[in-house]
């Protein structure tokens, strides 16, 4: 017997408003994103990988993770950027290597994600492991 | 900036709770610190053992253990893991005898699971699809 719990979700989402193959075309991009960070991405290109113009598309993966692409992108870039930095892998190459082809641009992006510095994430993670 | 640091489920038993949430769903202890008859007893995740840690706490107050049990008999966790892959998890837990009062289910951009704690709670795993 389903609890009330798995009732609930069952119901929600049920009447979320999107169809299973919006969901199915959400993730691909989100896929592709998580594949081709490392260089510089268009949106376009990534809509297109959901099958959607880019207006319509940036609606539905907001709709879906509560955040634009651009934002989930820049995370994912960030979240990368943090595990280089733990290997020790310095700044510039870091920015590079996860698809940034400025270095301010990457430390302003980077600042806005995680509230630090990229040198001062290191002095922090250094710290940590002290 | 602010940061969540720590979070909490309530527990019935700490004991068991720390035995169910390091053997079975894998966390690390982090501290344990007696406070009179209960204690300071947090956890982590292998993965960030620096980050979030979450606090197995004691339910002594009356009024909070009839909320814990109601959101428990209505299927609803109190609070939600991540993991990479739910169905790999929930196979995983089940071989550990693990009950679950919702199977692997996908809803919109997750796949989701609730398992029983065995300290009062159910506890959802979910997996960003």
């Amino acid at each position: 017997m389903k609890t009330f719990y798995e009732q609930q979700v069952e119901k929600i989402y049920g009447q979320h408003g999107l169809h299973a193959y919006q969901y199915a075309m959400a993730r691909q991009s989100k896929k592709f994103m998580e594949e081709h960070y490392a260089r510089k991405i268009e949106l376009k290109e990534i809509a297109a990988h959901a099958c959607m113009s880019s207006f319509y598309y940036i609606r539905i993966f907001s709709k879906i993770y509560g955040l634009t692409p651009r934002q989930y992108l820049r995370d994912l870039r960030i979240h990368k950027a943090k595990e280089l930095f733990k290997e020790n892998i310095i700044v510039a190459d870091v920015c590079y290597a996860v698809g940034y082809d400025s270095l301010p641009t990457f430390s302003t992006a980077f600042k806005r994600g995680t509230g630090y510095s990229p040198k001062e994430y290191i002095a922090l993670h250094n710290s940590n492991r002290e | 900036m602010i940061k969540i640091y720590v979070t909490s489920v309530p527990v019935q038993d700490q004991d068991k709770a720390l035995d169910f949430y390091t053997n079975k769903l894998g966390f690390v202890k982090k501290t344990d610190i007696p406070l009179g008859e209960h204690k300071w007893l947090t956890v982590v995740s292998p993965a960030e053992q620096s980050g979030v840690e979450l606090l197995l706490e004691p339910m002594a107050f009356a009024p909070a253990q009839e909320y814990q049990k109601a959101l428990k008999d209505a299927g609803i966790p109190w609070t939600s893991f991540a993991v990479d892959d739910v169905d790999k998890e929930y196979e995983r837990l089940k071989g550990l005898g693990v009950t679950f009062t919702m199977e692997p289910k996908v809803a919109g951009p997750v796949k989701i699971a609730v398992l029983d704690d065995t300290v009062g709670n159910n506890i959802q795993l979910a997996q960003m699809l």
